[in-house]
């Protein structure tokens, strides 16, 4: 009888962003084979079997969250919400005890990054919020200020862990539902005027140095071509260097030659780029346009406002991180740490991806199965 | 009040611009992959492979010297050396650690030696330790990948076969100094770096252009770090860019005879002197030989400070070459040319007779001769033989000093002989414009009679003493001393070869004067009373003449007390010039042992022992005859005394 309900369900399962994410995740785990293989760094040999690992439990858990009735998440979501906050805080409170910068929270042999999560919780409570006080009109300043600060407050948490990349991450996934819930266009000149003059003043005074640091580094590399701009340099000629369809599998001079540091986490893409050209590069994109465009058409095609905003939410989780890390490698924007999707190699954005792709297939699934 | 799913439809807008902002964003990065992987693929392709490259300088091995029987000189032996590249070194004092147990050094000591090359550019390297031994060079390259910024870099240093021997003549490489830079720079029309070696002294110096070559690169694999992966290939290598082989330096063929110059080097042991041989026939330098020495190759291994403050605080400067950068009053050795010059200008003839009595009186100054008891009688032959003080002096008080300086720059003396060395001096002889220019002062006619014994401003180096006697010994044809024979590369094609250049055709002096000096300086060898006939050797027949110089000016008495018993700096100067065969010369030699306190005792046997080596090894016939009819000579001699002896014993019997 259950057996039977099962295979029901599987028929009429959403396969295609798991289906996606292993298709991406397949290049990305060649490619960071290649990556750590070539290099000599025996530290990193091994590492793309605890990616395949950290894979396989992130598409576990997506494929248990889908079974997850979409209703639930409205139902959890401030609560998932406030319960990411408090992890956030326990986080700071711990690494003001322990010194310096604390990312992570350590529950015996997990290491957990509650940051990574926030993403996704975020989503979920504006989702909520919106549905709440949803109409089919226009939105002005005064309809943002509620769901500004549920975004402003773990946005200066996880700056100040500090981690500048996901803050930052959260304020565009807020910009960009907000855009979607028919943000004024006056309210969003005038909320780019403010970014304009508030990130001046953030340049000149929030700023810490190392960071402050990396903005001039994207504007003139050379200045301090061995030192922080070493990275936008070699990374450019990893890129360049690929040409149209690459040098090949595991040939990667600067790669092996150890001139691109964080070759496994942040910049993957030069590596994959430089072994599989541009070649390689318009099959990757093309992937990760058609998850983006399964997360839209969804958007679309659903019924309540609360599961639209999470699709938005969600793939302006993915897309953000795809578009901040591939424009970092490339030298269109600043350098600040963010994972490509299923590319780079760590396990709580890959659990954080997998939770996505989960909700969204649950998203899905409910326009059939419920 | 709408559905929500009306109001999600209404929504269905910013989707497809939120759609369009990704496709946008995508395009903007396809487009940026195409400027970097497309239109600019090429540069950074370049630069890719730049980034991987070091362009490592291959130093030109320095050509060869080898002497004129074909002995090698001055080889080059690679060695091993740990050097730090400061642009590259990392984790200073693991590394040091980590060295320290490779090269069984304290991590203390080489960060010492690592300071040593604080300031200076950051990719030159710093040597941490000379020649290192094959296990350690294994260590080192093994342990490469945990050591950035260590690598093992191969110098060729210089070995000089025969150590001090001839030193001041092959030279010494070192490194190019400060001050040396722009200079050579300019003169060479090479960019030298510091750290590069050049020619300092000698032959080194002299033909430094020839012998280094010229240095190639190579391109090694690097990675972020500096450490050294492997060699490329050409053909891995991307256009514009190829490895340079370095051409290899000349190798120099010098005149110099190997076994003459240890035979010199072995009879100036123990003195400060100087000894040279030419050939007479091309003026090619045989020998030359200046003690104390100095020994090259610790120079190109790397000078300890010990070593060069022994040879610069030593006031026996053994830095010096002896033979040209060193010049003496030639004394008695000179007395030749006071003949030639009273002969050719018909003051005296081989029969005028001169009384010769111990002093000679000019004015109100008396001139001793060097024997108390004067000579009596004397003609030329004797005057050369005996080294008649007197006979000069009487020549000197009518001779005209210019007179005496035309026959004596005929000779070579006065100016620089031009042989292939730096820093050569020219000597002195005096004319009466010169000392007016010197001091204001008129010429003194006794000024003459000092200079006609070869005292007062007289100075000549024994460079120009020998090149000079050479001219006697072949009547006339005063050679440049020639020092290379030929300049060829490493498969035996000669580049240059050098002739024998003659610098003065002396027509001024007939060839009955140098007949007369000629028997004059046999007689001064090879006759009892001569003056060298102690020292004349077996087997060869020198025509030479002693010379004594004084160093200060000594009271009669002073001068007659033994010289041994002076203070060493105050003895004499022993000078020696020769030519052998006497009847038809080959060698001509001239020794100066700075205070010797006489030619005989001190030079002589210098001269002597370089001579029978000469005969021995180029004309063995002539030599092994010569010895025969010594011998024979001997016998008679002893037949004849035993005759006489016979007789008289039989005359007693009566």
């Amino acid at each position: 009888m259950v057996n039977k309900k099962f295979l029901e369900l599987l028929k009429k399962y959403d396969f295609s962003f798991i289906g996606i994410s292993v298709a991406i995740f397949i290049i990305g785990i060649i490619n960071l084979y290649s990556a750590t293989n070539s290099s000599g760094n025996l530290r990193l040999v091994n590492i793309y079997q605890v990616q395949m690992g950290w894979f396989a439990l992130a598409m576990g858990v997506a494929f248990v969250i889908s079974l997850i009735n979409s209703k639930s998440y409205f139902r959890y979501a401030y609560a998932i919400f406030g319960f990411t906050v408090f992890l956030l805080l326990l986080v700071l409170l711990l690494g003001k005890i322990g010194m310096g910068a604390q990312r992570w929270l350590i529950l015996g042999p997990i290491r957990i990054q509650p940051s990574e999560f926030m993403k996704v919780a975020l989503v979920l409570g504006l989702a909520r919020w919106f549905k709440q006080n949803c109409s089919e009109g226009v939105m002005g300043i005064k309809e943002l200020i509620i769901p500004a600060i549920f975004t402003l407050i773990p946005t200066v948490l996880i700056i100040l862990e500090p981690d500048l990349g996901t803050g930052l991450i959260l304020v565009l996934i807020f910009l960009v539902i907000a855009f979607y819930r028919k943000l004024s266009w006056k309210t969003i000149a005038f909320i780019s005027l403010i970014a304009v003059i508030s990130g001046t003043a953030m340049y000149h005074f929030g700023l810490k140095e190392y960071q402050k640091k990396r903005i001039i580094t994207f504007l003139n590399p050379q200045a301090d071509a061995r030192g922080s701009g070493y990275n936008a340099i070699q990374s450019k000629i990893a890129i360049g260097s690929g040409q149209l369809f690459g040098k090949g599998f595991q040939n990667s001079s600067q790669v092996s030659l150890n001139y691109l540091p964080e070759n496994h986490t942040d910049f993957v893409f030069s590596i994959f780029n430089e072994e599989h050209g541009f070649f390689g590069s318009v099959v990757l994109i093309s992937l990760y346009g058609l998850l983006f465009f399964r997360f839209l058409v969804m958007a679309k095609s659903v019924n309540s406002m609360f599961e639209a905003i999470t699709m938005i939410g969600l793939v302006s989780i993915f897309f953000w991180h795809t578009f901040v890390n591939m424009g970092m490698v490339m030298g269109i924007l600043p350098i600040v740490g963010l994972p490509l999707p299923y590319m780079s190699y760590g396990g709580s954005s890959l659990l954080t991806f997998g939770i996505c792709i989960g909700i969204a297939t649950s998203i899905s699934n409910s326009k059939n199965i419920f | 009040m709408f559905g929500e799913e009306q109001i999600v439809k209404a929504h269905g807008s910013r989707v497809d611009l939120i759609a369009n902002l990704f496709i946008l964003s995508f395009l903007l990065i396809l487009s940026r992959l195409w400027y970097l992987q497309l239109y600019k693929g090429n540069f950074f392709l370049r630069h890719s492979l730049e980034n991987q490259l070091r362009k490592e300088t291959v130093k030109s091995p320095r050509g060869m010297v080898f002497s004129r029987d074909n002995k090698l000189l001055v080889n080059n032996i690679p060695r091993l050396d740990a050097i730090i590249i400061p642009q590259y070194f990392k984790q200073h004092s693991i590394v040091f650690k980590r060295l320290g147990k490779i090269l069984n050094l304290s991590p203390k000591e080489i960060k010492r030696r690592y300071s040593k090359g604080w300031g200076q550019e950051r990719f030159r390297p710093i040597t941490i330790k000379k020649n290192l031994s094959p296990v350690e060079v294994a260590l080192i390259e093994t342990e490469n990948f945990n050591l950035p910024g260590v690598s093992v870099k191969t110098f060729i240093s210089r070995d000089y076969l025969d150590g001090e021997v001839g030193s001041h003549v092959l030279g010494y490489i070192s490194e190019i100094s400060k001050r040396q830079l722009p200079r050579y720079r300019k003169r060479d029309k090479i960019n030298y770096k510091l750290g590069d070696f050049i020619g300092q002294d000698g032959i080194e110096q002299e033909l430094d252009t020839r012998l280094r070559g010229v240095d190639g690169y190579e391109f090694m694999e690097v990675d972020a770090l500096g450490r050294m992966k492997r060699h490329l290939e050409d053909s891995e290598l991307f256009k514009g860019i190829t490895n340079v082989d370095s051409l290899p330096g000349y190798n120099v063929r010098v005149t110099l005879d190997r076994d003459l110059q240890l035979v010199a080097y072995k009879a100036l042991e123990g003195k400060e002197g100087s000894a040279v041989a030419v050939d007479v026939k091309t003026g090619e330098i045989l020998a030359m030989v200046s003690r104390p020495a100095y020994n090259p190759t610790k120079f190109s291994e790397g000078l300890t400070a010990k070593y060069w403050n022994s040879l610069v605080n030593n006031d026996k400067r053994p830095m010096r070459n002896r033979a040209i950068q060193e010049h003496y009053s030639p004394g008695s050795t000179f007395k030749l040319f006071t003949a030639i010059t009273a002969l050719e200008e018909g003051m005296v003839d081989d029969k005028t007779q001169v009384m010769c009595p111990p002093t000679f009186r000019l004015g109100r100054r008396v001139y001793h001769d060097w024997k108390k008891s004067g000579f009596g009688k004397t003609d030329i032959y004797k005057s050369i033989k005996r080294s008649v003080d007197v006979y000069y002096y009487k020549i000197g008080a009518k001779l005209d000093i210019d007179v005496l300086a035309h026959y004596a720059k005929l000779f070579g003396f006065s100016s620089k002989t031009g042989i292939d060395l730096p820093r050569e001096i020219s000597g002195l002889i005096p004319t009466k414009e010169w000392k007016k220019k010197r001091n204001g002062k008129v010429w003194q006619q006794g000024e003459t009679i000092s200079c006609v014994i070869g005292q007062s401003y007289v100075l000549v180096t024994p460079l120009q003493l020998a090149m000079a006697y050479a001219a006697i010994a072949n009547k006339g044809t005063l050679f440049k001393p020639l020092l290379i024979k030929s300049i060829f590369d490493n498969d035996g094609q000669t580049i240059k070869k050098y002739e024998p250049e003659v610098r003065t055709k002396i027509t001024d002096v007939s060839s009955k004067t140098f007949d007369i000096i000629h028997k004059g300086l046999y007689k001064a060898v090879n006759e009892p009373h001569g003056t060298a006939y102690w020292f004349r050797g077996r087997g060869i027949e020198m025509a030479g003449k002693t010379g004594t110089s004084q160093v200060i000016g000594m009271n009669a008495k002073k001068l007659f007390t033994k010289c041994e018993k002076h203070p060493y700096k105050e003895r004499h100067h022993g000078l020696f010039a020769a030519f052998a065969p006497a009847n038809d010369p080959k060698i001509a030699v001239a020794v100066v042992i700075e205070h010797g306190c006489h030619g005989s005792t001190a030079a002589a046997p210098v001269a002597r022992d370089i001579i029978t080596k000469y005969m021995q090894k180029y004309h063995t016939e002539e030599y092994e005859k010569n010895i025969e009819l010594g011998k024979r000579r001997a016998k008679f001699l002893w037949a004849k005394q035993k005759k006489l002896d016979a007789l008289k014993a039989a005359k007693d019997g009566e």
